[in-house]
């Protein structure tokens, strides 16, 4: 078909792309309505949810975690959500009170492992110091996870240092602890013997004796390991918050 | 020597606390333990005088369950640390022989007096054996005081005038007031 020529023609072409436009504005405009109600919706079912489900997530463990991960995939943190309907469920404040206890457990322990805790032994004793209530006593490591990175805003003197196979260390001091370190605490720990030595580092992560002893000075130069120079062999390097009598006496 | 049914703490157990550790804050918490442990281990054996060469004979320094030993010159910087709080005092120059006090000399001092009054048995007097030895004192903490400290416990009650000393090579006695 031959194309009219002609001024109407372009007026014509004009008016069409004007039609277009606000059309497409418009079904954006619905779209954004649409999506608004369908946040705000959710927003309401999620308080509605956390409200109806209050007690339930301060007393189960499991129900608390999924809960987290729930808000997480919104983008939402109860955590730090201080102000609104969150303060009120005081869910935050569950976590809070948390941190409060995991900071006197690290500081009363801090005598005997010079600030590193294992995540086990914190939670026993910190389930200890809690009342005999049963949702007093469920609190599981995930929660002392949480409750203890809320810790970092604090600064470098709280850390949650991975080790092993979904191990955890907290450290209450400050001062930086790099991937060798928590590399040398997973060996101690598996070794099951408290202790490292720099040969038994080269034999299992084939270190240099220097890059060894660099970190293993580090670590007791925080306070965290001691040395034994009485066996026969080489020099041992102690952690005591991995020596089993030390994490069970009282 | 004193072999006591203590009810060792970890430490005891923990290889490192044989080895004089060179972090200072690590150093103080291990010689806090070792002041805390050597007195309770005293206590406990009613051991009133350590000999630092005999120590590896001395279970307290010496465990060999672990095989581990406590250094001379590490034991005598510990009791030279437990010396300024009135806990031992060396009885030779050298500082090889020590006196150890679980209790300290004025506490020994304020709890003989303390039993003298209440039985009222001021201006009588007692020879040191009755005193440390006697039936009358069997129940007292300072039961079987050993007698030097038990002299030098007096000597500070001689010096408030609550008492005093009368020690001839054949008599041993005291008077108190």
């Amino acid at each position: 078909m031959r194309r009219r020529a002609g001024l109407g023609a372009i007026q014509k072409q004009k008016l069409e792309q004007e039609k277009y436009k606000d059309k497409g504005n418009e079904i954006q405009e619905n779209q954004f309505e649409q999506i608004t109600k369908q946040l705000e919706f959710f927003k309401v079912n999620l308080e509605e949810f956390a409200s109806k489900h209050k007690n339930e997530i301060k007393k189960n463990p499991e129900f608390r975690r999924q809960f987290q991960e729930m808000c997480a995939s919104i983008g939402v943190d109860p955590l730090s959500s201080g102000k609104g309907f969150w303060s009120v469920l005081g869910i935050g404040d569950f976590y809070y009170e948390l941190a409060i206890q995991v900071v006197e457990v690290c500081l009363a322990t801090n005598d005997k492992n010079g600030g590193l805790i294992s995540l086990e032994e914190l939670r026993e004793r910190l389930i200890k110091a809690r009342g005999k209530r049963k949702e007093h006593q469920e609190i599981s490591k995930d929660d002392l996870l949480r409750a203890s990175q809320k810790l970092r805003i604090f600064g470098s003197g709280f850390n949650v240092i991975p080790y092993g196979k979904g191990k955890y260390m907290i450290q209450s001091v400050p001062g930086e602890l790099s991937m060798d370190h928590s590399a040398i605490l997973t060996q101690a720990s598996a070794s099951n013997r408290a202790y490292v030595t720099v040969s038994f580092l080269k034999q299992e992560l084939n270190w240099e004796r220097e890059r060894s002893e660099n970190a293993l000075d580090h670590l007791v130069n925080q306070g965290l390991a001691w040395i034994d120079l009485q066996d026969v062999h080489e020099k041992r390097y102690y952690f005591p918050s991995l020596f089993n009598e030390c994490v069970n006496t009282s | 020597m004193v072999e006591t049914n203590i009810e060792w703490p970890w430490q005891y157990n923990f290889p490192p606390f044989f080895t004089l550790q060179l972090n200072p804050e690590t150093r103080a918490k291990q010689f806090q333990a070792w002041k805390n442990l050597i007195l309770d281990y005293c206590k406990k054996g009613k051991l009133y005088i350590i000999d630092v060469r005999e120590s590896s004979h001395i279970a307290l320094f010496n465990n060999s369950n672990i095989n581990r030993k406590l250094d001379q010159s590490v034991i005598i910087s510990i009791l030279s640390e437990l010396q300024r709080t009135g806990h031992a005092a060396p009885v030779d120059k050298s500082k090889q022989r020590w006196e150890i006090y679980w209790h300290t000399l004025d506490e020994w001092a304020n709890m003989i007096y303390d039993c003298i009054s209440s039985r009222g048995l001021q201006n009588s007097v007692l020879t040191l054996y009755e005193l440390s030895q006697g039936e009358d004192v069997q129940n007292e903490e300072f039961y079987g005081i050993q007698h030097e400290v038990l002299v030098k416990a007096l000597q500070i009650l001689e010096k408030d005038r609550k008492c005093e000393l009368i020690l001839s090579d054949s008599d041993e006695g005291v008077k108190f007031f």
